[in-house]
């Protein structure tokens, strides 16, 4: 059992569901486990290359020194905060750099959950799967499909259009309307030429003799099994025993919304 | 709700979030530099683009619907592009495109005009600003600097949602891709008249 | 339901949209495994007539059907939405926006899905529609990987899964290339030998279709039908009046009536095959022989050796002289888009030198390097950078006034004002390959300017071309262009030059031709059948 053949939609709502327990607590220890737990499942059972993973990771972690950089320099200060550091307008307190930290690990945590889902699903079982099980109508389901077919064809229709732009002499946008401009030249034709294909698709679709109906008899069946729900279980205790090891540590802190 | 559409509708509704999904992702990139040199509020200068696909498949379509579901559309693709933030973005544009929809249905789905579309772009930033709040711990902040962000955001999505999205939208109209859609139609009148 | 009552009936047919009417009471029958063809100049309402007949129109679209169609005596009121499309299937033009699922089998399973046909029977069905189109090898296929002709023999097993007992066909080689075409014709035929279906079809190049049609409905540009009857009579005693109406007409019929008006036609009735025209004529081999024109060649403009690109060329090396027209040809795949835009420097080398007017294409500066060399991409639209026709002629140009006077030239004054995406096909093309031509470049690169267009304006851009002072190279499959306008001709396989020299010699090479997918033109097969003949009669 691999974590490519857990049904989607239920890898997705155990998923959705970690991240809403996890956006419960504020402290740096539950994240932190739940980062571990997440990164080790996704390389023991999943069929994933580390080479993309790293590539999707990447930007999050660039956000999260962001994040932690934002939190330390920009805090919410309240009495009894410890100044650690102080120059000018920047205060750098010890409970900002905890708060800093776990925003940052927060941002990582949702991440690892986030990639160790898209390695491991194909984007038809997860659509397959939103209309099998979560009974998704087929229109849209479909809808979607057919306009993720277009991916392809449009990421080549961008770079034609980069090139026909520069044999044309369209200098580089420098100036904000002028980029405005170019965001224009680009979109455009790209939009105007993926909706004349799409109306050509819904035809087309029509003519299989397509009308959204909810009863179809699917060629690919996707199952739900007693595994599938086994990794639900799993998945949502282990960010509960995060939470259970933070709170031994002394860490665990409930996310106040209160400014 | 979609009993009322056309396939041919939500088709085109799809590709267009698809199209915004790869702009979005494009936007990151951007958003991270911004992030770099202002801070968090780097981010929302440019937070409106995330909305715009709202704007615009409401304005061309003009269906219940369109301004929610291309939101959400559009987040799942991005999930499908493995490039985001995971399921979770598919509720973070579900709840933008219910932003810019609540406005949108005040109006009964009637009103088009460009205080319309720039309120809905602003009732995006709103939801959003709410949601994120929650989940991304904006509390951690000092509350001026929250503030800040806030309107900041608002703006962006009057801006670069609701005018970017009318000034798009319209662009697209005089390619004559829109005939068969409200938007295209109004503007093959107005050429004639 | 007797063998002679009609299976689809349709009279009194109307389809207007809110702009007006795309025709008006039409009238006409098919029988049960007839193969119709629907012949008439583009915009003639074709496309929009066959989409009525399987009920796709008017639900889709806001268009409104008057009249009555009725398919083995039913009126289509009475077919419930989806119902009809088991029994009247259709393949569309273009192979990109045909397909809603990422694989071969998952799309063929979208429409037995669609029938709620039991999942135990789908596979064996797949299989079955797969090897009837001989796409069995690729049924795992992402299809976005699929070549253009694979792609429309995909949606002809889409439809053949479903059993059907009406095909229509909406011109389903229109993207495609010469040899792909006749593959497709050729599987066509094939199928309707080993189960005869009613045949629909809607076609321009009609070459490879005459042996198979047997009736033709023919429609003039106000969409009303002009001749309903047998395909020997409509390019028979018909087709000097379907020629005077600007329609397509087969090659060897277009041939005959140039022999007949020249007076060396003989023939009694007009040809429908090959070896009716050349029995008929009464020279053949002075018919078919091309006058061959020298131009004087002066110096080389371009000098590429040793190219390697991106794993698609392998070593590749030409010249292209002055006030020369160089054609580039290959099969799809062969790198032929890849080499031409390597040449214009959009494309890095991995190895080989490039010099253009004898200085190395990587000193050049982008902007004076695009002032003096102009390339024109396969779809014009890819190629349009403003709101108006006007803008696009008049931008980078100096002095605004000469725009109105391209404008006028190419015929779009009147579109001035119009948004270059609303033109028509043919307009955007010429539209295209103006705004290439106000610097007057030195070289002229085009990635198939003819493709996808109708007769005239194929003609009138080769035409344009051949009349420039530079140098021109064309990326096309369209050999007998190639024959008729070429001085030298490249041939890629695989990513290497396997040919380099005049057409005439081309010709010659079958071992070059075959390898690169190529089709000889018209003129030359009947020239190879004379001697073929001639040999026959000799033993």
């Amino acid at each position: 059992m691999s974590l490519n053949e857990v049904n989607p939609s239920i890898k997705a709502f155990a998923i959705v569901i970690s991240i809403l327990i996890l956006s419960v607590f504020f402290d740096p220890i539950t994240p932190l486990v739940t980062i571990l737990w997440s990164v080790t499942v996704t390389f023991l059972f999943g069929r994933v290359s580390f080479k993309k993973w790293l590539l999707l990771f990447a930007p999050f972690l660039f956000i999260a020194v962001i994040y932690v950089w934002s939190t330390m320099l920009f805090p919410r200060l309240q009495g009894g905060d410890s100044v650690i550091w102080q120059w000018g307008f920047l205060t750098l307190t010890a409970e900002g750099f905890q708060r800093g930290a776990s925003l940052g690990l927060r941002v990582l945590s949702f991440a690892t959950l986030s990639i160790m889902f898209t390695l491991t699903t194909k984007p038809t079982d997860f659509l397959l799967s939103l209309m099998q099980q979560c009974k998704l109508p087929p229109k849209l389901a479909y809808g979607i499909m057919a306009g993720y077919r277009f991916l392809p064809l449009i990421k080549e229709e961008f770079q034609t259009l980069q090139n026909a732009h520069r044999v044309r002499g369209v200098a580089r946008a420098r100036t904000i309307p002028d980029k405005v401009k170019q965001l224009k030249r680009y979109v455009i034709p790209l939009l105007a030429g993926a909706i004349r294909k799409a109306e050509r698709t819904a035809l087309a679709m029509e003519s299989k003799g397509f009308t959204g109906d909810k009863n179809r008899i699917f060629y690919r069946e996707i199952t739900v099994s007693r595994m599938d729900w086994l990794f639900f279980i799993l998945m949502i205790s282990a960010v509960c025993l995060s939470a259970f090891i933070s709170w031994k540590l002394g860490y665990l802190q409930f996310y106040n919304g209160e400014l | 709700m979609l009993a009322k559409w056309k396939l041919r509708e939500v088709i085109v509704l799809s590709v267009l979030a698809v199209v915004f999904a790869v702009v979005y992702l494009l936007f990151l990139q951007l958003g991270n530099v911004l992030f770099g040199l202002f801070g968090l509020i780097g981010y929302d200068i440019i937070f409106g683009i995330w909305f715009i696909v709202s704007i615009i498949a409401a304005y061309i379509i003009r269906k219940p619907g369109a301004a929610f579901l291309s939101e959400t559309v559009a987040a799942t693709v991005e999930v499908m592009l493995g490039n985001a933030v995971g399921p979770q973005l598919i509720i973070s544009g579900m709840i933008q495109g219910l932003g810019a929809e609540t406005v949108f249905a005040a109006t009964r789905w009637k009103n088009y005009s460009t205080w319309v579309l720039m309120a809905a772009g602003m009732g995006s930033s709103l939801f959003s600003f709410a949601w994120g709040f929650y989940v991304s711990g904006f509390a951690a902040l000092s509350p001026g600097y929250v503030t800040a962000m806030f309107f900041v955001r608002l703006v962006s999505g009057a801006l670069l949602a609701g005018l970017l999205g009318k000034y798009l939208s319209e662009g697209l109209a005089k390619t004559g891709a829109l005939n068969s859609f409200p938007l295209g139609k109004e503007h093959k009148r107005n050429v004639t008249v | 339901m007797s063998r002679f009552e009609p299976q689809i009936q349709v009279e009194g047919l109307g389809f207007s949209y809110e702009e007006g009417a795309i025709f008006k009471d039409l009238s006409f029958s098919v029988l049960k495994n007839q193969s119709l063809l629907l012949l008439g100049p583009s915009g003639s309402g074709k496309s929009t007539l066959a989409y009525c007949l399987n009920k796709l129109y008017p639900e889709a679209v806001d268009g409104e059907l008057v009249g009555s169609i009725t398919f083995e005596g039913r009126n289509l009121d009475e077919f419930k939405q989806g119902e009809l499309n088991q029994k009247i299937g259709i393949v569309f033009q273009d192979p990109e926006s045909q397909f809603c699922m990422l694989t071969v089998e998952e799309e063929v399973a979208f429409g037995l899905e669609n029938f709620h046909v039991p999942r135990a029977e789908m596979e064996a069905k797949i299989n079955h529609a797969l090897k009837l189109v001989g796409l069995q090898a690729e049924k795992k296929t992402m299809i976005h990987t699929l070549s253009g002709g694979q792609k429309q023999k995909l949606a002809l097993a889409c439809v053949l899964a479903l059993e059907p007992e009406v095909i229509i066909l909406d011109e389903p080689t229109a993207n495609l290339d010469p040899q792909s075409s006749s593959d497709l014709v050729e599987t066509i035929a094939r199928l309707k030998k080993e189960r005869p279906f009613t045949l629909i079809v809607v076609e321009h190049k009609l070459d490879d279709w005459v042996e198979l049609i047997d009736r033709c409905l023919v429609f003039d540009s106000n969409a009303s039908i002009l001749f309903d009857g047998s395909s020997e009579q409509c390019f028979g005693e018909f087709a000097p009046f379907l020629k005077k109406e600007g329609i397509w007409l087969p090659k060897v019929v277009e041939a005959a009536l140039t022999a007949k008006d020249a007076g060396v036609y003989k023939g009694e009735k007009p040809p429908l095959r090959n070896h009716e025209l050349l029995s008929g004529l009464e020279d053949p081999d002075a018919f078919f022989k091309k006058d061959t024109k020298t131009r004087s060649k002066s110096k080389p403009i371009l000098e590429a050796s040793g190219l390697y690109a991106r794993g698609h060329l392998k070593n590749v090396s030409l010249t292209i002289q002055k006030g020369e027209l160089t054609a580039l040809v290959g099969a799809n795949g062969s790198g032929k888009t890849t080499l031409s835009k390597c040449l214009a420097g959009l494309i890095p080398l991995t190895q080989g030198e490039i010099h253009f007017l004898g200085v190395p294409l990587s000193k050049w500066k982008e902007k004076d390097l695009f002032q003096l060399l102009g390339y024109v991409f396969q779809n014009p639209e890819h190629q349009f950078i403003t709101d108006s026709v006007y803008e696009e002629i008049a931008f980078g140009l100096e002095h605004k006034s000469t725009a109105l006077a391209i404008l006028e030239k190419i015929g779009l004054k009147k579109h001035a004002n119009a948004h270059p995406f609303s033109l028509s096909q043919g307009q955007k093309r010429r539209l295209s390959v103006a705004t290439m031509l106000v610097h007057d470049q030195e070289l002229l690169i085009l990635d198939e300017p003819t493709f996808g267009q109708d007769a005239n304006t194929a003609y009138e851009i080769m035409r344009v071309l051949d009349e420039k002072q530079g140098a021109v190279l064309m990326i096309t499959h369209d050999m007998e262009l190639v024959d008729q306008y070429a001085d030298t001709i490249h041939v890629l396989d695989e990513g290497e030059l396997i040919f380099s020299g005049t057409p005439e010699s081309l010709w010659e090479k079958h071992e070059v031709v075959d390898r690169a997918r190529l089709k000889l033109p018209f003129r030359k097969q009947l020239l190879n059948e004379i001697v073929r003949r001639e040999i026959h009669v000799a033993q």
